[in-house]
């Protein structure tokens, strides 16, 4: 199928990465850069426009909400209509094993009718380092962080 | 039958008043009593009701029916038989003898009580009609002429409506015509008369209009283009400004006609629009100050004004190459920390420009118009700029310049085109121009200040352009779709014929053409980003674009991100790691006769529609080749929420300067892409969530925030007094002492002499002398002149009205205003020191501080810490924010207060406790008041039977409120912190229920000495912990701060 192109084309952003925060390699960046001169802020991840079947994972909401949410999109609505046949649902940093989890809660409560698979990647996140002194010019740098994108089908029975 | 054989009574009916007046036998004492109680009010509806009966019909009023049968007066003629009882008609004359006894009688209690009492009820004759005996015989003339009398009555009541309704409205559905209301024609004949009476009389009613014009004069575009710009001469209008009104409710605010909210219920979906879609405001009336000079005479000049302690300030590196739009906050000169001016945006206009070589450098301060004349004064101040330039005094003005060149390009025109009789007109009369920009500016005021000391020249640019802000992930694909880079002006093409000679001329030199492309290029790598945040934050970039309005969509439509744009990679990445190139953020906007040109050249909208009404294939691309406008613009990037862990980035977008005159054509091609339009109060919504301070309002110690307060107190207060005092709060006895406005000044006067008298009873080793602390507070009230304007609003009225004429129009309200702001200067101070801010963050217990902070210098909380702050900021407030742990949503002038043990003590045993609750206080003024309305109102009768001079009567109701309002604390206010159970902290400024946040959350001030006491006295777990009550609730919630930097 073409899940390789849909799956893998596909970097996960989030609205709330600080999760990623345990991954970042804070030492390095302590090491190089007087704190008193610099602020650190994160960038949003970069993200592509999302369709209606993608879900991406994050650690603030419940889990139980989210979950619900991928069952609903997998379900439809009363009648089964403008239900998705597959869904993507993204992970980035902290939030892998989440994105994980509510997977494989999906497949367990579906009696074997859905079926994943997993693609993993590597996402760039720009970090901006803002002076606090007038004389020192701003920087950026990029850190990379683990994504999952977990493809949940509907697998028809032959 | 029964009437006549009835035992006679006489029935009046009053004939001027109306009333009824019924004389009865026995039950004339008791009765008389109760119709005394009767309220105006209820006479006033039975005369209302009575109006279109036929005088002759007697209703009986309740108490009277029981007994009476009635006499009913069967004269013809009801008048006269009111005025003579007895005139002697034939049918009265066999009840005469009665009747005479009663009617002396009547005249009696008339003239010794002058009660009257309105019947209520109908035709009912009561229970003892129907025993009464049948008559053994009646007269059969009498009877018939009584009986003739009522139909004659009831055939009046019958033509005659009795509703409220219109003559048309009372006709059947079917009936009805269209424009029955003004034409009497359209009626049926028999209703002609009726409803012409009442034409007349809505005429009469009618707002008269000022001039004699029919409709269709009032909308032909000359008298409709006067009208308008007379309109505008008091308050600017935006060029919005005729679309806003027809779908906001428009405020006038700061010298602008401003929408400030939608008509429709937009609240949520503005809110949507912001976090997911796009959210468009036009923010032109914010005011632009341009520094032009040398840049170390420039920085040099302002350094005085900001402080590095807040932040970067004009001189960082980035700032100052352009790149980047910088905001800071302005302080009077060498005054920081005190004496704030107002926060300020700022651009430099980008070094290396084609074709520039001169050392000048620009410089722009975009400001809120509340600021913009105590900044301007004090910049002219730091300057030295002191004499008008001779040029500006007419160059600057937009009314005359244009309107007499466009006048002389169109008069051939004119002449082919128009009717002879117009031309009559015109010939004599200027002709009619459309205000472009600031309508009331006074064309012999100078807007440009010149320094001979140090060159640098001080121009108000306000109005001068359009700024227009764009919130939301959208506004990328709204921008890529609407503007379309310009196209280059070819060499093939006659450079002569075309009217934007600058465009032309800039195609010549091939560095700007390679750099225009360039920024054609970014911009169109901006298509591929899906949200404004990812960009760096006050990215600049200039572009010169096409006119918008050419290929604007048939029908407003969504645009949706191109997902075929995200796919370049590489190129997104570079420019969201590298930012936008230098020279990319130049832009013909910095050029005041290139806007001038732009602005005077471009299509109007009607030769616009009739060229695409020519157009061979109809609705087919438009092409004016080198006649099509360009439009020089600058976009800025408006970061979001920087501020604090969760949600960054939120509500960030972008800002679109264009040249004046060009704000509809730019607002309607991104409307019919899918923007939704927001007006101040979404404004008010977007700082709320970002929880950045908003201007204005949040700003306590800048002398455009104390005016804002004063006005906001007086409102609320005016709101109040308009409900009965039963119905309103009695914030006495909720034991809230200032609930209209936040007495700053006195809350950390409070607090100061708190801690100082802990320290002095500490130092005497005497626990429990810090509750002694409010002994200084009888005192102060002589001292401070601010302190009456703060108690609410009553006190002083005259200062507020004084002021409140200044509001009106805050360009001319001249030095006397800003030395009236500088006596009252507030002694306290906001803290915004980054480094401070970051300590206190991390004490509240923000924990990703926290984390970091052993490696950021940060100290521990320790009384010689906390003492060497204050000793920096004895009196200083502290912006934070204020989450609601469970249920609440604050409400501004909550008050921020400290928990007690025992609170806290509860709420670690259980999760779900509320919070305590406050006491009910007493009300020492309720019975002042009632005394003071009880001896009014001896007076006033005292006054009524001596016949005195009106005006003493007049004169005392009117200090007696103005003293003393139920439910409000007059006077000078006791100590704050202490007044209530728990001591009190700090106010909310903004609080609602967040939808960014799903919980109910507030943005406040507390003390700074406060905070500091209250953090060092709690316990790790739950140090941030603090209670909110609203000014009208006894209900403490519980809320945790934080500092957020």
């Amino acid at each position: 199928m073409n899940e390789q192109e849909l799956g893998l084309g596909r970097c996960g952003s989030f609205r709330v990465h600080n999760m990623a925060e345990n991954r970042e390699p804070r030492g390095a960046v302590e090491t190089e850069l007087d704190p008193v001169e610099y602020t650190l802020r994160k960038r949003l991840p970069h993200r592509l426009p999302r369709r209606p079947n993608d879900i991406y994972v994050n650690m603030k909401t419940d889990f139980k909400a989210q979950l619900t949410r991928c069952q609903k999109l997998l379900d439809g609505g009363a009648r089964g209509q403008n239900a998705c046949t597959e869904i993507y649902i993204h992970g980035l940093g902290l939030a892998i094993n989440r994105a994980i989890n509510i997977a494989l809660q999906l497949q367990a409560g579906s009696f074997g009718s859905l079926q994943v698979a997993a693609n993993t990647s590597t996402v760039e996140l720009v970090d901006e380092l803002e002076p606090e002194t007038d004389t020192r010019e701003p920087l950026t740098r990029i850190r990379n962080n683990s994504a999952i994108h977990i493809r949940v089908f509907r697998v028809t029975p032959k | 039958m029964r009437h006549a054989a009835r035992s006679p009574r006489t029935s009046r009916l009053d004939g001027l008043s109306q009333n009824l007046v019924i004389l009865t036998w026995g039950t004339l004492a008791s009765s008389h009593r109760v119709s005394a109680e009767m309220s105006n009010a209820k006479e006033r509806k039975h005369a209302k009701k009575m109006r279109n009966q036929p005088t002759n019909v007697t209703l009986s009023s309740g108490f009277v029916a029981d007994r009476g049968v009635k006499h009913r007066n069967g004269g013809g003629k009801p008048f006269q038989a009111q005025k003579e009882p007895h005139s002697g008609t034939s049918r009265q004359r066999q009840t005469r003898t009665a009747h005479h006894a009663l009617a002396e009688s009547d005249a009696n209690e008339q003239s010794s009580s002058r009660v009257t009492f309105k019947k209520k009820g109908g035709w009912k004759a009561g229970p003892e009609g129907t025993s009464q005996e049948i008559p053994k015989y009646i007269t059969a003339s009498t009877f018939a002429q009584a009986r003739a009398a009522e139909i004659s009555a009831m055939l009046k009541a019958v033509t005659q409506k009795s509703s409220n309704s219109l003559v048309f409205q009372t006709l059947p559905r079917h009936m009805r015509r269209r424009a029955m209301s003004h034409n009497v024609k359209r009626l049926p004949r028999r209703l002609r008369e009726i409803a012409q009476k009442e034409a007349e009389k809505a005429v009469h009613q009618k707002k008269e209009h000022s001039k004699n014009k029919c409709h269709k004069a009032r909308r032909c575009h000359i008298n409709r283009m006067l009208e308008f710009n007379r309109r505008q001469r008091k308050n600017i209008w935006l060029e919005t400004h005729i679309w806003h009104a027809k779908r906001f409710h428009m405020v006038k605010m700061w010298g602008y006609c401003l929408g400030e909210r939608p008509t429709v219920k937009s609240h949520r979906a503005c809110y949507r629009a912001m976090t997911s879609r796009c959210l468009l405001q036009d923010l032109s009336y914010y005011c632009c100050l341009e520094l032009k000079g040398k840049e170390e005479e420039i920085l040099r000049a302002l350094s005085p004004m900001c402080s590095g302690d807040t932040g970067l300030t004009f001189a960082a590196v980035h700032y100052l190459s352009g790149k980047c739009q910088g905001s800071l906050l302005l302080y009077r000169a060498n005054k920081y920390p005190r004496e704030t001016l107002g926060p300020v945006t700022f651009i430099w206009k980008s070094e290396r420009t084609p074709g520039d070589t001169s050392e000048s450098r620009q410089l722009w301060i975009w400001l809120h118009p509340t600021l913009k004349q105590d900044i301007l004064e004090e910049i002219k101040a730091v300057c030295q700029c002191v004499e008008p330039t001779g040029s500006a005094v007419c160059i600057p003005d937009p009314l005359l310049t244009p309107s007499q060149e466009k006048s002389q390009t169109e008069l051939p025109e004119e002449k082919i085109g128009r009717k002879r009789k117009r031309k009559d007109d015109r010939e004599n009369a200027k002709p009619v121009k459309k205000i472009v920009g600031d309508g009331t500016r006074d064309p012999l005021q100078p807007y440009s200040w010149i320094s001979p000391a140090t060159g640098i020249i001080i121009s108000d640019l306000t109005m001068e352009m359009n700024r227009f802000r764009l919130i939301g992930p959208l506004s990328h694909s709204i921008l890529t779709e609407a503007l379309k880079a310009a196209s280059v002006h070819t060499e093939g093409e006659d450079a002569e014929k075309t009217p934007h000679r600058w465009w032309a001329e800039a195609c010549k030199n091939p560095d700007s053409v390679s750099l225009h492309h360039r920024q054609e290029a970014v911009f169109e790598l901006l298509g591929g980003v899906t949200s404004p945040a990812e960009v760096a934050a006050g990215t600049v970039l200039g572009l010169t674009v096409g006119d918008p309005r050419i290929n604007l969509p048939q029908k407003r439509s969504k645009t949706l991100p191109n997902p075929e744009k995200c796919q370049d990679n590489e190129k997104v990445t570079q420019l969201l790691l590298e930012g936008v190139p230098v020279e990319c953020s130049h832009s013909f906007l910095w050029n005041q006769d290139i806007c001038k040109s732009v602005t005077e050249n471009k299509i109007s909208d009607q030769d616009l529609n009739r060229m695409r009404s020519e157009l061979l294939v109809p609705g087919s691309q438009l092409v004016l080749g080198p006649h099509e406008s360009r439009v020089p613009i600058l976009l800025i990037q408006q970061p979001g929420k920087v501020t604090g862990g969760d949600q960054r980035g939120w509500g960030s977008g972008w800002d679109v300067l264009l040249p004046k005159g060009w704000g509809m054509a730019f607002w309607i091609p991104f409307i019919y892409r899918g923007a939704r339009v927001g007006g101040l109060k979404e404004a008010v919504m977007h700082s709320q969530y970002k929880r950045s301070p908003n201007v204005p309002g949040d700003f306590p110690d800048c002398p455009a925030g104390i005016l804002f307060a004063e006005e906001q107190a007086k409102n609320l207060l005016e709101k109040y007094k308009r409900r009965p005092p039963a119905k309103r709060p009695n914030y006495v006895k909720l034991g809230t002492l200032a609930p209209f406005c936040c007495p700053w000044e006195q809350l950390t006067r409070d607090w100061e002499s708190r801690v100082q008298a802990r320290e002095e009873s500490s130092a005497a080793s005497s626990p429990g002398g810090g509750e002694m602390g409010p002994t200084g507070d009888v005192v102060p009230g002589a001292l401070m002149p601010g302190r009456t304007r703060q108690l609410s609003g009553e006190a002083g009225t005259s200062l507020n009205d004084a002021e409140v004429m200044d509001t009106d129009c805050p360009a001319r309200a001249g030095p006397e205003w800003a030395t009236s702001r500088g006596a009252t200067s507030s002694l306290f101070c906001v803290l915004r020191s980054r480094k401070l801010l970051r300590q206190l963050s991390a004490w509240c217990g923000d924990r990703r501080v926290a984390r970091l902070g052993p490696g950021r210098g940060q100290q521990e909380l320790s009384r010689e810490v906390c003492l060497s702050v204050l000793d920096c900021f004895p009196r200083a407030l502290v912006w934070v924010r204020l989450s609601l742990l469970r249920k609440g949503s604050p409400e501004p002038h909550t008050m921020i207060c400290i928990p007690a043990k025992e609170d806290l003590l509860q709420l670690s045993c259980d999760r779900l406790y509320r919070g305590p609750q406050e006491s009910k206080h007493c009300d020492p003024f309720k019975s002042k008041i009632r005394k003071q309305k009880e001896k009014e109102k001896t007076e006033k009768r005292q006054n009524r039977g001596s016949a005195t001079s009106e005006s003493l009567a007049d004169g005392d109701p009117a200090a007696g409120p103005h003293a003393l309002t139920l439910g409000l604390w007059s006077g000078p206010l006791p100590a704050v912190t202490s007044h209530c159970s728990r001591v009190l902290l700090g106010f909310v400024t903004r609080g609602d229920f967040s939808m960014a946040v799903g919980c109910g959350e507030a943005l406040g001030f507390v003390s700074l000495t406060g905070l500091l006491d209250m953090l060092s006295s709690q316990p790790g777990g739950q140090r941030g912990l603090v209670l909110l009550r609203p000014p009208a609730s006894l209900q403490y919630r519980f809320a945790r701060v934080t500092v957020e930097v």
